[in-house]
């Protein structure tokens, strides 16, 4: 293995040092060299260039995305770097023809055309959480805000009780931010399992109380005649969970986080809904919630004028990689109206983010009545935690602020929460397609 | 007359390019993926089409002139 000339560096994602100094480690890296080969975690390439990503992620034939802990098919580790626990991860440790089969039916719950419709309920939830801490003049962005209005649209839209988003806001957030190395993990394995346990429950449940949502059409769905196995509805709707609960959450509060002393910024995404459109993409460059995604080189082969083995492990930093300053000058300033800004936050290639255009729509209007509601915050830093690693999702677990107390817009948030069950409660149930199939 | 083209086996539904030009990009409803609903560029059009094609992610735009 050592006998190329292959960059070696010393170089993990999860190490508090990358946290205490992303972006910087991705100039680092890349002036080595723009795919070098890391000796941590047993060994992978880190992709730092923004050309080379592009030209890898195009390659779904030759970089697998396959988790195969059971050694059935070919052994290979999944999307995280090191292994990350003893199942698969839905379709996004998958590859094509079998990913793009749950993404077909997954697809036109996620459609910028269907999350649209979603909007009366992101703005009452918005609303709610708001009014729940406006009189007290003090709030934690996170808690109180950002971990609560993405759960409860992700509980909506999976068929879920909206109200069971608590039960699994803390595990979802624990299993991306716990590092491989911290006394926490074995912990964090076990809070997954359980709620992995508790989704494998609804998931038996839906198969004879239908429910609109994704649950139910992943249910109902058949690939050359047959029913999806249920270890890959599990597996996807906990991975639904995940980047539903976690990335829009992170997003949020690095925002929040830099316009803490940028009010003129405060008042213009108020105002300009341009605006608000280019900087939520700068956002989503500048912090890259999903920091990147493992793969496993499939046959020997040459990319990008790299050369590469079968079996190699491969990190794409799509952080690393929206700090390339070929591509986007200046990478490590936030300009909210940059243009052009084609960044990787949501991936690139067939594994582009699900979610996206649902995780736009909730970030802007999350983003803005938070700007309009409390116009003087100030974050407390003294207060501010972020995850101890940053290596998965590029978060805060805490992000207190105090501002000047103002009033409330509506009803509570426990009544809204009561509303909009009984208004999904009361759409008639999907046809069970496996009722008297099993 | 110039034209603009969105090669569907790049296009992964980023859906930028319908933000930057709605009048020329449309979204599939069953995935977002986009299409192209003009046949001809007009002259006020191609800023836009180049604008689209410098901001898209998997670079699945050309514009022809």
């Amino acid at each position: 293995m050592a006998t190329d000339d292959r960059v070696v560096v010393e170089f993990d994602q999860h190490a508090p040092e990358y946290r205490e100094t992303y972006p910087a480690p991705a100039h680092e890296l890349r002036e080595q060299c723009p795919v070098a080969w890391s000796t941590r975690h047993e060994g992978f390439w880190v992709v730092t260039g923004h050309e080379e990503l592009s030209a890898l992620s195009k390659r779904a034939d030759l970089l697998s995305n396959d988790h195969d802990p059971e050694g059935v098919r070919n052994g290979y580790q999944g999307i995280s770097i090191p292994e990350r626990g003893t199942t698969r991860g839905g379709f996004i440790e998958m590859d094509p023809p079998e990913q793009s089969e749950y993404r077909r039916v997954l697809n036109p719950f996620l459609s910028p055309a269907a999350v649209v419709q979603w909007q009366p309920l992101i703005d009452d939830f918005t609303r709610a959480c708001i009014d729940e801490v406006i009189e007290t003049g003090h709030l934690d962005f996170v808690d109180d805000f950002a971990n609560i209005v993405p759960a409860v649209l992700t509980m909506a839209m999976l068929g879920l009780p909206l109200a069971d988003w608590e039960i699994y806001c803390e595990p979802a957030h624990m299993q991306v931010y716990t590092a491989p190395d911290s006394p926490n993990f074995d912990h964090m394995l076990e809070t997954t399992s359980r709620m992995v346990e508790r989704l494998a429950e609804y998931v038996e449940i839906r198969k004879t109380e239908p429910r609109p949502g994704m649950i139910t059409a992943l249910l109902n769905a058949k690939v050359m005649g047959e029913f999806l196995p249920d270890e890959g509805i599990i597996g996807t709707v906990t991975l639904l969970i995940g980047g539903g609960f976690d990335t829009t959450t992170s997003l949020l509060a690095g925002a929040l986080d830099w316009l803490d002393t940028r009010t003129e910024e405060r008042a213009r995404l108020v105002d300009d809904a341009d605006y608000l459109v280019s900087a939520t993409e700068e956002f989503l460059r500048y912090f890259t919630p999903a920091q990147g995604g493992g793969r496993t080189v499939t046959q020997d082969c040459e990319v990008a004028g790299f050369t590469f083995s079968a079996g190699d492990r491969m990190f794409l930093s799509y952080a690393m990689c929206n700090h390339d300053p070929a591509s986007f000058p200046d990478p490590d300033e936030i300009l909210l109206d940059r243009f052009p800004n084609p960044h990787a936050a949501f991936g690139l290639g067939v594994h582009r983010c699900i979610g996206s255009n649902l995780a736009r729509l909730d970030f802007k209007i999350m983003l803005r009545e938070a700007l309009r509601r409390i116009p003087d915050y100030r974050i407390d830093p003294a207060g501010t935690e972020r995850y101890e690693s940053i290596g998965t999702i590029n978060g805060y677990k805490h992000l207190p602020a105090t501002f000047t107390p103002g009033r409330r817009e509506g009803p509570p948030l426990a009544e809204v929460m009561e509303t909009w069950q009984a208004r999904l409660d009361a759409e008639p149930a999907p046809e069970n397609l496996r009722a008297g199939a099993v | 007359m110039a034209r603009v083209v969105v090669d569907p086996e790049l296009c992964q539904g980023h859906t930028l390019c319908n933000m930057a030009a709605p009048e020329i990009f449309q979204l599939r409803e069953e995935d977002g993926h986009a299409y192209v609903v003009v046949d001809q560029l007009t002259p006020e059009q191609v800023p836009l089409a180049r604008k689209a094609e410098l901001g898209c992610p998997e670079r699945a735009i050309t514009v022809e002139e």
